[in-house]
């Protein structure tokens, strides 16, 4: 398959996980929309690096999955006690940094 | 009569396109279910279409890692704390942020479609093997070797989120006291 649909796929898939951090209110959602972003961005740089014959964007793939993985922990650390404290998981209404 | 190299590459193209669409597919349904359980599994559906697709574009080492470190580790998380939070569904209604976000996207997509239209890509001569190219033991060599800065740093990186977690969990969330 040519570049061309590699590249539609990837931005497609970017773009939706794009819309879903914004338009979703639930964290957990939001995070899952990020995650799409990290996946279509790693697609893409490693079907460019079999395009290119060369392994630098796999292992920048590689890369990106262990800053998504750090990040998704964090994350849902964060989420967990944000829900501890105030008992709800709409974004719209977390609008104080204090408990 | 049929040439066998071609019959490969039909068949590799046809299932790239099918599996690419169920990709796309997925990650729509991961934005438009309002149940968050459900999202998690679309996500995981798409976590394993992009596995098979990294598996035909010769990673087959990033293709266990994604679906070792994604659709494994990271996705049970997600359900453990849908799990504990309880899922519940959300309601969607049409308003002025949704039409806004709907601009933004079509506008990014619009720039996504003129960045990609420079043209293809030239291959470029690389002192991989083909048939050493994404196993485990190329991607090492690579790494142990090109790339050790950028292997260290993701280890205090793993390190610091660690503790910053445990940080996080430890210490009682009793609600804090207003002054």
């Amino acid at each position: 398959m040519g570049q061309e649909f590699v590249l539609l796929i990837s931005s497609s898939v970017f773009c939706i996980g794009a819309c879903g951090f914004i338009i979703r209110k639930n964290p957990l959602i939001m995070f899952m929309s990020v995650e799409l972003m990290l996946n279509s961005v790693n697609f893409l740089l490693i079907a460019y690096s079999s395009f290119l014959n060369s392994l630098d964007g796999q292992i920048f793939a590689l890369i990106i999955m262990t800053v998504a993985a750090a990040e998704v922990v964090v994350g849902l650390a964060i989420i967990l006690t944000i829900f501890r404290t105030r008992h709800e998981m709409d974004v719209d209404h977390i609008n104080a940094l204090k408990g | 009569m049929f040439d066998l190299a071609t019959v490969f590459e039909f068949t590799r193209d046809t299932v790239i396109f099918t599996v690419g669409i169920t990709a796309v597919l997925a990650s729509l349904g991961v934005i438009l279910c309002s149940s968050p359980i459900y999202c998690a599994l679309y996500l995981i559906s798409h976590m394993i279409c992009l596995a098979l697709l990294f598996l035909l574009y010769n990673a087959e080492f990033l293709a266990a890692v994604q679906i070792i470190v994604y659709a494994g580790a990271v996705m049970i998380l997600f359900l453990f704390i849908i799990a504990l939070l309880g899922g519940k569904k959300e309601i969607q209604e049409n308003s002025l942020e949704r039409s806004i976000a709907f601009t933004f996207i079509l506008t990014l997509a619009g720039e996504l479609y003129l960045s990609a239209t420079v043209g293809p890509t030239q291959q470029i001569e690389g002192e991989i093997s083909p048939e050493l190219f994404g196993t485990a033991k190329a991607i090492g060599l690579e790494l142990y070797s090109k790339h050790l800065i950028a292997f260290e740093l993701a280890s205090a990186l793993l390190l610091v989120a660690a503790v910053g977690v445990i940080c996080l969990a430890k210490f009682s969330f009793a609600p804090l006291k207003r002054r």
